[in-house]
């Protein structure tokens, strides 16, 4: 049942209506431009919905670095703004060895360089954050008490609204099947509910974004391959039990928080694909709650309300592809964020928002350049959790 | 005899048991909420919002036994001594006993026949001769429904209870029967389906080539002020409590609920006072009911409610498994090829199907399990099921309409403290689309997966916004089916 009809003609026209899509077409409405997004179920309803909730600027290179810091200024002006839930309560990395604790003591200098006051802290300070961790094992941890988490829910729900009331059109229910392209422009596009005329399109399809290349015709190698990532959610407890985010690569890469409604969320390094499968498994079941009872042993107690899955649309570097692809005259790609692109979005918002209406932006977006594939110029790989 | 015994209980069971520090009489085996109900106690818990809770309604029933907290209150049993607190939903065991993981116990079989109810029962009867069969069966008995009524109905002439004693006595060994087991789901393995269940803290892995979803139906959830509160019984717990341990639901009752038939011939065999109430508006008390009030203002004094409406079927198993969902005559149902399958190797049966009498449920439990033999190379009638199945009628349900004139924050459609106004002031905000209501209210996301909240909630979004229920989004069930604590289904070192 398609929340809006279909415009016949829009300016810039966004595929995708997750948190990327969404955030990108409030920013450009509140710009003034003219925008359109077409979501082939409901907001949200691809990755965004699905994912973990967690916002960090722990990264160990300098551009996501950068970027997230920005992103957690935008979160904070945003949740306050339009009031969602968003929360700064931390990110906390177990470390359990002295070379973790080396690798993270250069992360840890990458992001105090940026302002991140990031610090290493003693198993003792990690147990005052949150009592009920087993920090028998750990030997330090890397905490940044700036990093948070938002709910995907009402956050996505907040920008649309407000989105709309820019004048952007959400869309839902629609499915883009193919471009009309003349002379190597995008002239219109061809969905479930009929064609809109299009100027600029911007692929912000995440886990589908190879497909909608595809209908594009780009040649461009632009590696996005969709990796099934399972989550679990228990029963609510009181509030407060599991503030920040808690990492613990040593037990199965797992991270677990408590959601502003008060059940524990979560996933760990369990990972399936290339797939477009969603189908939650028995197997994840079972490693969550081996990992999650070893990092606090009390969750053995706790309910599994359920499990569910969502895509990690990783590319070979876990770095998302943001830019223009130059063989059409007016195509942008924001993809590929390989499970980081909830806590991204506002960042990649304004990113992206700039290109199209300044064609310059002052964040890092060359990191992400999405050529660097094709010219073999993969950038590290970004710290990527579960 | 305690205050609300119906039946005189067996002495040398007798045992003292102490809730809130006071000691109660009891007797052995009891579950817990009966023990007290017959002591006249019926505020147990408490909602994450405050809200006083029972064991009859919905929503979960985390307690404190012996200063262990967030045990499940509906499944502990009375011992002799025990100590019972109430405690919030929020509260939680901080300081937990770490005993090594338990291996999974691991069982093959041709069949999995997931619920024990009369259709699972004819699904394993009609199966048994050639097929290995396992029967998962959440409650402590098998016959569902009908091992909890005494008066003769749904096609049986004789007593429900005695119907299902006859046909499960004649089960062999090829069927391996378990009870007090949840099914946690269905996962495809390739030529097996995987049925992982817990029973207590043990964990069954059933491996089966073919799934029987015979998963039954839930008890429509009446939307009246407070319909929640301690002393609101739905129908099947008012029936366990009445017919299975011989306690009342309380001395005077009000029957609620477009269905009173359901449950009056029950209130009068065993002459429990009872007052038909069509149309409640609220209830109130202090600690439970002490009156129910309708809609014309009139005042009854009564000390329980019982909810005898229509039944739904339970939705989650199906669309957890990979089934699709229709909507006709007032009910979610299964979409289903003409062999009863939601897909390959996946059958349905019973209310889960199709709300219609035991007879036809128990018919087209033979149905399917004739279909499976067949598919195993076996000789079978299922034309001839089919055609006796024809004879009955599948009940539809007139679609409930929603008074807004009520105190909406009173009307809780789950026990998770989503009540009927959160959910309308969201759709209020603008937002129509039922999957973004439930996540931004929590509607069909906490203890039951929307097995009972889900069937309200889109009532409210299709009749606020004008949308054909057929035509919501619905969204689908995800394991596990039902709750299991994490050290249950973690694996071991």
């Amino acid at each position: 049942m398609p929340t809006k009809e279909l415009p016949e003609r829009s300016e810039i026209t966004i595929i995708g209506g997750g948190i990327i899509g969404v955030a990108l077409a409030h920013e450009l409405a509140k710009r003034g431009e003219e925008v359109t997004v077409i979501e082939k179920r409901f907001i949200g309803s691809g990755s965004t919905f699905r994912c973990g909730t967690g916002i960090r600027q722990q990264f160990n290179d300098e551009a996501n670095v950068q970027v997230m810091k920005r992103s957690v200024e935008l979160w904070k002006k945003y949740s306050e703004e339009y009031g969602f839930p968003f929360e700064q309560t931390g990110y906390l990395f177990l470390l359990y060895d002295d070379e973790e604790v080396e690798e993270f003591k250069k992360n840890i200098a990458i992001q105090n360089r940026f302002g991140v006051p990031t610090r290493l802290i003693t198993p003792e300070e990690a147990k005052e954050i949150v009592p009920l961790l087993d920090t028998s094992e750990v030997i330090a941890a890397s905490w940044n008490p700036t990093d948070g988490k938002a709910s995907p829910f009402h956050s996505t729900a907040k920008f649309a609204l407000h989105a709309e009331e820019f004048g952007a059109r959400l869309v839902e229910y629609t499915e883009v099947k193919d471009f009309i392209i003349e002379n190597g422009e995008i002239k219109g596009l061809k969905t479930s509910r009929g064609t809109i005329k299009t100027g600029i399109v911007v692929n912000a399809t995440n886990a589908w974004a190879k497909l909608i290349n595809a209908m594009a015709g780009i040649r461009t190698k632009i590696p996005i391959e969709p990796y099934k990532h399972q989550a679990v959610i228990t029963q609510p407890i009181r509030k407060g039990a599991v503030k920040p985010m808690v990492i613990s690569f040593r037990y199965g890469h797992a991270y677990l928080t408590q959601t502003s409604h008060g059940g524990i969320i979560g996933g760990v390094g369990y990972e399936e694909g290339p797939t477009y499968d969603l189908n939650p498994t028995y197997e994840f079941l079972r490693e969550v709650s081996y990992y999650f009872t070893k990092i606090i042993p009390a969750l053995r107690e706790l309910l599994i309300l359920r499990t569910w899955a969502g895509y990690y649309a990783k590319t070979p570097d876990s770095n998302p592809a943001i830019g223009k692809i130059e063989e059409l005259s007016n195509y942008y790609i924001a993809a590929g964020f390989s499970g980081h692109g909830f806590m991204m979005a506002p960042a990649v918002a304004e990113m992206v928002a700039d290109l199209i209406t300044k064609g310059k932006t002052d964040l890092p977006v060359e990191w992400y350049d999405p050529y660097r594939f094709e010219r073999g110029e993969l950038r590290g790989q970004a710290l990527q959790m579960g | 005899m305690r205050p609300l015994d119906l039946t005189e209980k067996d002495p040398s069971k007798k045992v003292t048991i102490y809730f809130e520090g006071k000691p109660y009489e009891a007797y052995e085996g009891e579950k817990i909420p009966v023990a007290l109900l017959a002591n006249g106690i019926y505020w147990l818990t408490t909602s994450l919002q405050g809200r006083k809770r029972g064991a009859f309604t919905f929503g979960p029933l985390p307690i404190v036994l012996n200063g262990m907290k967030n045990v499940d209150g509906r499944k502990a049993k009375v011992r002799d001594g025990i100590r019972i607190e109430r405690q919030n939903y929020g509260e939680f065991q901080e300081a937990v006993e770490i005993d090594g993981t338990k291996e999974p116990l691991r069982v093959v079989v041709d069949v999995a026949v997931i619920g024990g109810g009369i259709a699972g029962i004819g699904a394993a009867l009609e199966m048994q001769e050639h097929l290995t069969v396992a029967l998962i069966e959440e409650k402590g008995w098998l016959g569902g429904l009908m091992f909890l009524e005494s008066v003769p109905q749904g096609g049986f002439d004789e007593e429900p209870r005695k119907v299902v004693k006859g046909l499960t006595s004649k089960f062999n060994e090829n069927l391996r029967v378990f009870t007090q087991t949840v099914a946690l789901g269905v996962f495809d393995e390739g030529e097996y389906f995987l049925v992982p269940a817990a029973k207590g803290d043990q964990l069954v892995e059933i491996m089966a080539k073919r799934v029987v979803l015979a998963t039954g139906a839930v008890e429509n959830i009446l939307l009246f002020e407070n319909n929640e509160f301690p002393g609101v019984f739905r129908l099947d717990f008012a029936l366990e409590v009445i017919n299975k341990w011989g306690v009342a639901p309380g001395r005077k009752v009000a029957v609620v609920g477009r269905r009173p038939e359901r449950i009056i011939p029950e209130l009068e065999k065993w002459g429990i006072e009872y007052v038909v109430v069509p149309n409640p508006k609220r209830v109130e008390g202090e600690e439970k009911v002490e009156r129910l009030i309708d809609t014309n203002g009139n005042v009854y004094e009564v000390d329980a409610v019982i909810v005898s409406d229509y039944r739904i079927p339970d939705i989650n198993p199906i669309t957890q498994a990979g089934g699709k969902l229709r909507f006709k005559r007032g009910h979610y149902l299964p979409v289903l090829d003409s062999k009863n399958r939601i897909r390959e190797g996946i059958y349905v049966a019973g209310s889960a199907a199709g709300i219609k009498p035991h007879r036809a449920n128990y018919i087209e439990g033979r149905l399917v399990g004739a279909h499976i033999l067949r598919e195993f190379g076996y000789e079978a009638s299922p034309a001839v099921y089919r055609e006796q199945l024809e004879e009955y009628e599948v009940e539809g349900m007139p679609l409930p309409v929603i008074d807004f004139s009520m105190n909406l924050e009173d009307v809780q459609i789950c026990g998770c403290d989503v009540n009927f106004k959160k959910v309308d002031d969201v759709v209020k905000s603008g937002i129509k689309d039922l999957q973004i209501i439930k996540r931004l209210t929590h509607l069909a996301m906490g203890f039951c997966q929307g097995r009972f909240c889900l069937y309200n909630g889109a009532l409210l979004v299709s009749q606020r916004t004008e949308t054909p229920m057929g035509e919501l989004d619905i969204p689908v069930a995800r394991p596990p089916l039902k709750n299991v604590k994490m050290k249950v289904v973690a694996r071991g070192e």
